[in-house]
Order: structure tokens, then C-alpha cells, then sequence
């Protein structure tokens, strides 16, 4: 009897549900005709298997069950199954009109967005090398391909080059590393690698440093931290706007969760080998991603080295990971999604009326459309760390965490870099706010959806940042799951 | 017998060779070639191990033919991409893609 | 040097040249290694393993270094074919049965197409970049860490066991079914990603007007 048949499928139905919805976008798109189906539908049927999706994660909140060894089901899952299916939401909403203009086989793009999203919960899910591997490059895949679907672009062709070169050579390292992990602890399962390392690794010390290092290399690229991160300004300015929002929001969400899975857990007593190979990782991000953000004239090139940035403060925390550290870094990334869709979605509704990437292009925009100028300048502000932000709450107690595990001179270059890149997002919300518009001056409405989608971020933004409470309990269910 | 060192030293003189052909190609296509070679150092790798160390869990072998598969899958999704560079401007090496700064 | 496509007749020649160079090229390695056998120095599978290690090796440097780009895509498939030999060395035949079937029959076939959509095959000597001595000392340096690490390490097993395709299909079946199922949707996405890139583009149209070319 195949014990594939008695697994508990009833596990997976989110994932399940978002790579149906999928199938049927993809269908609905290539039989359109046949069924008098709008292609202004596919969004929506996009959303509505999200929403399903995310509602039945919700259903196993407080469970703890392991699919055949390979994936958890626990609250950690349940929290990046929860806040994934919402970053989908939040962006098909955000951005349909701009997919309906800018990007080429819409029905490809929503699916590759709902397969992307199932790639990232595996990621933050899998207890078992292989399955976390084929999670990565499941949306690794979703994203080379998704980068290339900018219409009548000749950049998007070129950034989707170059991503999947490099991507495939990360790929490579990566692998290298896991074999060498293998061949060190005799297995793939987490649990087995934990016991294994725990007995000690001196018959393997230099097989297993290099294992790691070719293993924090690889997944160093996927998460954009310097010195790997020579694909990301690219990418993201190659890409359709969605997709920049995807790879700096849910892309890096899923990284960050299968490194606390994977350095939590089976790697932890191995700590004194990678612990200074990760912090290395985390300053250089830090400084490099802010420095070279200060030069950037195009909005997207700009959002890409902050996110590198940003990285960077999510990687110091792995650096000192704990139950500690892991519930603040939860609830920083939660913050983070929140402040950078916002961010996001207001760069798309602006470039859906002026069809502008730069930053002048934002040049009196506090005239023209005042409320999209003010959820601007939160985001921003927020991403730098402002009071009343979603941005400064995090970040105090993810600062206050690390520094707390005896990384304090971590946490004060994290303080040095957020305050360099208060200046680069200044010089956003001068444009908007010193200078009067270009050409076009007539004062504009976004569209509905556009509206709710700002609008609810902001509310989020301004809630996280003065009353943190709650959403910081539910990271630390999540981070409680992850250490039991 | 083989030791397993042999083994392990052939994959390491591939994956380097490999790394090689990565930096120092400007063809996109002989780049893919030269990933293709790192990716069968990684399965050679993944086979001995799971054929000294491993012999009832076999994980690795099952680790091989996965990578087998999705480097075979990189390769049609690169290539893809490859052929619309080269409509849009006639090379296929990377140094024409310099529209974005690297 | 080719300067077109390598039509059947050219391809001969191609074979017969690169027949004639790795003969030259095996043929002392195989005396040394024959001798070797003869005193009793390796064993018959050592003495097998040198050889495959030497196809592979050599295939993989013609890969990297050879300006012409039909000849190092010939080379490659040396390569592939010999790591399926080593495939056999550990005992696997099924990895290598998958090896010469998806790299020999499909990938290189792959590759081979994309170089003559891509003209490569009308001038195929291409220049390399600038970086290659840079980039030879990273390799080197890689070899060198990577081989140190291996010999550094005591990796216990020294047996090498005889695995049976029947367990390895189970285990592939049975607790890897789920990875297997996911491996489906990526080739899927792999297969979008091919055709919505390599499909040549239609004028930008709108709504549902493009269905209708």
C-alpha cells in the first residue's frame, strides 16, 4: 500500500485552493472567448481564491501537525499563510488597472502571482531540505518568468535575463551547499540534521563551513543581501510595478521565514560556524543598501536598494535569532508588508495617471492628489522609522531584541543606516510637497479600488504604529511555534 | 573499491570548472552550458553521498533527479527568454543587455 | 573553422575531428592507466572511474575554454554522458537511464536549437570577456576549498551499497510525492515562461482584440 495515499491532504487545502484558482484563471483566460468571460474578471478571481485561502489558514490557527515529514502546519505557517494570501489581496486590488495596460497575457500574470504565493508558504512551511528547495525555485520560477511580462518594454526582457542567469548560477551554490549539508549530516529531514549536529561536527568542521557558506550565499541572492544582490535594481526596474512590489514584499517575507526556519532549527547547534558568516551579511546589506539607494533617480531603482536595505535588518535579527528575536522579526516583517505595499500601491496609482518612473515624476503631487501625497509620505516616513509609524514600532523592538542577544553594535549601524535612508525618502516627499507639478496640473481621483486599498493600508500603518499589541501577540504565537 | 573522495573530487573540479565558464562566458547560452556543469557536479555529489552514506534512505538520489529536472526546466525557461533578446536586438550575448546598468 | 550551419557533411567532420583529439588526448592517460592495472595498483572499477573522470573533466574544460560555440556544446554532451557514467560507478542505473535521456536527448537538443535560432551557428567563434584571469583564480581557489574540505572531513561509510530501483521508487512515490506534484506546476511555469518569451509578439492590443489575429 503507497502511504501517499493516507496523507492528510486537508493540510495543504490553502495551498491547494490558491494553485486551483490558478488553473482556473489560466483556463477562464484561454477559453475567454468560448465562455464570454471579461478579462476583467481574472482579478477578481484572483482575490476571491486568495480570500478563500486565507480564511482557511485561519482554521488552523493553534494546530501543530507535521504532511509526511515534508511541511508543518503550525502557527508560524498559519501566520505567513495568512499575511501572504493578504499581500495578494491587497495587490491584485491595488493594481488591476495597471495590469490591464502595462502587462502582456494578463491570465499568466495573476497565475504566476497565485503560484508564486503557494511557493512562499512551502517556503516558510517545509521541514525537509528538498521540499524547501523545489519551494524556492517554485517561486523563483513564477518571478523569472513574471519579471519578463512588461508590455512593449525592451528593459523587461533584459532584466528577465539576468535574473535568471544569476539566478540559476545562486541556484547552483545553493545546491552545493545542501549536498555538502547532507553528506554532513546523513539526512535532508530538519530534525535529523539537529540531532546530527548536535553530537558534535568536528569530523566535518571544513566540509561543513563551506556547506554553509555556499548555502548563506545562495539564499543571501535569493534574499538580495549585499554583496548578491547585483540582480534586484534590475529586476525591479525590468518588472511590471506588481511584480516590483511582489518580489520586495512576499519574496522577501518567504526568505526571511525559511531562514528562521532553517537557522532556528537544524542549524542552530551549529551556530558558532555561521553566526559571524550572517552578521557580515546583515552589515554590508544595511550599509550598502542605504548608501547607494542615496543616488538612484528612478523610483523603482530607488524602492530596490531600499528593500535591499531593509533586508538587511531582517538578516541582524537571524543573526541573534531566539524566540525574542524571531516573535520581533515577525512582527517587523508584518510592519514592513504593510508600510512597503502601501508605498507601492501609491507609486502604481500615480504611474497609472502619469505613466512617470522617476522621482521628479512626483513633483507636485501633494496638489494634484493630496490624500495619495499623504499615504505616500507615511509609507516613507514609516520605512525610515518614524514615531506614530508602523515603521518605528517595529523597528524599536526589533532594535531592542537583537540588542538584547549581545549584538548591540548591530543594532546601532541598523540606527546609523536608518537615519541615511530618511534622506533619500525626504527626497521623495520634497518633490511631492516643495515642488508644483510638471505639466499636468488638474487635481485627479484614483479609482475606487485604488482608494480602499490606500486607505486601508495607511489605517494599518497608523495601527501597528500605536497599538502594536495585538499583532505583536500573534508573532509571538507564531515564534513560539517556531522554538517548541 | 572507489573512495568516496574520488568521487567528491571530481564534483568539486566540475562545479569549479563550471563557476569558471559562468564568469568568464559573455553567450548567454554558454553561460546556461556552464550552470548546466555546476548542476551536475551538484548531483554527483548528491549520489555518492546517499550511495556510501545513505544507502536506505537514498534521499539523495531523490535530491538528484529533482535537480536533474528543474535544471533541464531552467534551461527551456532561459531559453526562452534568450530567443526574444536576440528578436529584440540581434545577439545573444549579455554584454548587449545593457540597458539597465548591471 | 565553421562559418555556417553545420549541415550533415560538416558534421563529419566535426565528429571525426573531435574523435581524432580525445583519442589523442585519452590514449596516454589510458596506457598509464592500463599499466597501473597490470602491476595491480587500481582496481578495475578505479581503473573505469579515472577514465569516466577523465571524459568529464576534459568535456567540461572544452565547455568553458573552446571559442567555438557549436564544438563546446559538443563537448558538453561528453560531459553529461560521462557523468552518467558516473552514475553507474555508484551503482545507480536508473539516474543514469534519466541523465542520457533528459541531458542527451533533450537538454543539449535544447541548447542545440537555441544556438541556431540565435544565428550563433553562421559565426560561432565568440570572444569571452575581459575577467578570464580573474575568474580562473576563482576557480582555482573554489577547487582548491572545496577539494580540501572533502579530504579535511572522515566520512564514515566507506562501503559502497548496492541500492535497489524498486526502494528508490518507493521512496519517491511515497514520501516524496508532494515535492514530485510541485515539480509538475514548476515545469508548467517553466513551459509558460517558454512560450510567452519565445512567442513573437503581436502588435499591443487591447482587451479581447488579440485573441482574434
Amino acid at each position: 500500500m503507497n502511504p501517499a495515499l493516507d496523507y492528510e491532504y486537508a493540510l495543504l487545502l490553502p495551498e491547494l485552493i490558491l494553485a486551483g484558482t490558478a488553473a482556473l484563471v489560466l483556463f477562464a483566460d484561454a477559453f475567454r472567448r468560448e465562455f464570454g468571460v471579461s478579462r476583467r474578471l481574472l482579478p477578481w478571481l484572483a482575490v476571491a481564491g486568495a480570500v478563500v485561502a486565507g480564511l482557511v489558514s485561519l482554521t488552523y490557527a493553534g494546530r501543530s501537525e507535521n504532511f509526511s515529514e515534508l511541511l508543518t502546519v503550525d502557527d508560524f505557517t498559519t501566520f505567513f499563510r495568512v499575511l501572504f494570501a493578504a499581500i495578494l489581496v491587497v495587490l491584485v486590488l491595488g493594481s488591476h488597472e495597471f495590469v490591464e495596460r502595462h502587462v502582456r497575457h494578463v491570465g499568466e500574470f495573476y497565475a504566476l502571482l497565485l503560484l508564486a504565493t503557494v511557493g512562499a508558504i512551502f517556503m516558510s512551511a517545509a521541514r525537509e531540505l528538498i521540499t524547501a528547495y523545489i519551494a524556492i525555485e517554485l517561486l523563483s520560477f513564477s518571478l523569472y518568468v513574471a519579471v519578463s511580462l512588461t508590455l512593449a518594454d525592451r528593459r523587461s526582457g533584459e532584466a528577465s535575463l539576468k535574473y535568471v542567469l544569476l539566478g540559476g548560477v545562486a541556484s547552483a551554490m545553493l545546491l552545493y551547499g545542501l549536498s555538502l549539508l547532507y553528506g554532513v549530516a546523513g539526512s535532508t529531514y530538519y530534525a535529523e540534521i539537529a540531532e546530527a549536529f548536535s553530537s558534535g561536527t568536528a569530523a566535518f568542521e571544513w566540509a561543513l563551513v563551506l556547506g554553509l557558506a555556499l548555502v548563506i550565499g545562495g539564499l543571501g541572492f535569493k534574499a538580495s543581501a549585499v554583496p548578491f544582490h547585483m540582480w534586484t535594481p534590475d529586476a525591479y526596474e525590468g518588472a511590471p510595478l506588481p511584480i516590483t512590489a511582489f518580489l520586495s514584499a512576499t519574496s522577501k517575507a518567504a526568505i526571511v521565514a525559511l531562514l528562521l526556519r532553517v537557522f532556528g532549527g537544524p542549524l542552530l547547534p551549529a551556530i558558532d560556524e555561521w553566526q559571524w558568516m550572517v552578521a557580515a551579511l546583515a552589515v554590508l546589506t544595511m550599509a550598502f543598501g542605504n548608501l547607494i539607494a542615496l543616488q538612484q533617480s528612478n523610483i523603482k531603482r530607488l524602492l530596490a536598494y531600499s528593500s535591499i536595505g531593509q533586508v538587511g535588518y531582517m538578516l541582524m535579527a537571524v543573526t541573534a535569532v531566539s524566540a525574542e528575536t524571531s516573535s520581533a522579526l515577525l512582527l517587523h516583517i508584518a510592519g514592513y508588508l504593510v508600510t512597503n505595499l502601501a508605498v507601492f500601491v501609491v507609486v502604481i496609482a500615480v504611474h497609472n495617471r502619469t505613466g512617470d518612473e522617476r522621482i521628479v515624476g512626483f513633483r507636485g503631487l501633494a496638489e494634484t492628489q493630496p490624500f495619495l501625497a499623504l499615504v505616500l509620505t507615511a509609507g516613507l516616513f514609516s520605512l525610515a522609522g518614524m514615531p506614530l509609524l508602523a515603521g518605528f514600532a517595529t523597528k524599536f523592538f526589533l532594535f531592542q531584541a537583537v540588542a538584547s542577544e549581545g549584538f548591540l553594535w548591530l543594532s546601532v549601524v541598523a540606527v546609523i543606516a536608518s537615519t541615511v535612508s530618511l534622506y533619500y525618502y525626504l527626497q521623495v516627499i520634497r518633490q511631492m510637497y516643495l515642488y508644483p507639478p510638471d505639466a499636468d496640473a488638474e487635481r485627479w481621483r484614483p479609482s475606487v479600488t485604488g482608494l480602499v486599498t490606500t486607505g486601508g493600508l495607511l489605517a494599518g500603518m497608523v495601527f501597528i504604529g500605536l497599538y502594536a499589541g495585538p499583532v505583536f501577540e500573534l508573532a509571538d504565537q507564531a515564534a513560539t511555534a517556531l522554538f517548541a | 573499491m572507489i573512495p568516496l573522495e574520488n568521487f567528491l573530487l571530481l564534483s568539486a573540479a566540475l562545479f569549479a570548472i563550471g563557476f569558471y565558464g559562468v564568469l568568464a562566458r559573455r553567450s548567454a547560452i554558454l553561460i546556461l552550458m556552464s550552470v548546466e556543469l555546476m548542476l551536475a557536479a551538484v548531483s554527483i555529489n548528491l549520489v555518492a553521498f546517499a550511495a556510501y552514506l545513505d544507502p536506505e534512505g537514498l534521499t539523495g538520489m531523490i535530491f538528484a533527479i529533482f535537480v536533474i529536472t528543474i535544471a533541464a526546466a531552467e534551461v527551456g525557461l532561459a531559453l526562452g527568454i534568450v530567443l526574444r533578446l536576440y528578436r529584440e536586438r540581434q545577439t545573444a550575448n549579455v554584454d548587449a543587455a545593457d540597458e539597465l546598468k548591471w | 573553422m565553421l562559418r555556417r550551419l553545420p549541415l550533415p557533411s560538416q558534421f563529419d567532420r566535426i565528429i571525426i575531428t573531435g574523435g581524432l583529439v580525445a583519442g589523442v588526448a585519452l590514449a596516454p592517460l589510458l596506457l598509464v592507466l592500463l599499466v597501473l592495472l597490470a602491476v595491480d595498483e587500481i582496481t578495475a572499477p578505479e581503473f573505469v572511474f579515472w577514465l569516466v573522470a577523465a571524459i568529464v573533466v576534459g568535456g567540461a574544460l572544452g565547455t568553458v575554454l573552446l571559442p567555438n560555440i557549436v564544438y563546446a556544446a559538443l563537448s558538453l554532451v561528453a560531459t553529461l554522458l560521462g557523468v552518467a557514467g558516473v552514475y553507474l560507478l555508484l551503482g545507480s542505473e536508473f539516474l543514469a537511464l534519466a541523465q542520457v535521456l533528459i541531458y542527451g536527448g533533450g537538454v543539449v537538443i535544447l541548447l542545440l536549437f537555441g544556438l541556431m535560432l540565435t544565428n550563433a551557428t553562421d559565426d560561432p567563434v565568440v570572444t569571452d570577456g575581459s575577467q578570464k584571469p580573474f575568474a580562473a583564480m576563482v576557480g582555482l581557489l573554489l577547487a582548491g576549498v572545496i577539494i580540501a574540505a572533502a579530504y579535511d572531513a572522515t566520512w564514515g561509510g566507506s562501503e559502497l551499497a548496492a541500492t535497489s530501483l524498486r526502494a528508490f521508487g518507493e521512496r519517491l512515490f511515497g514520501d516524496f510525492m508532494v515535492p514530485f506534484i510541485i515539480i509538475a506546476v514548476l515545469l508548467d511555469i517553466a513551459l509558460t515562461g517558454a512560450y510567452v518569451n519565445a512567442r513573437r509578439e503581436r502588435a499591443p492590443a487591447g482587451d479581447d482584440q488579440e485573441a482574434s489575429s
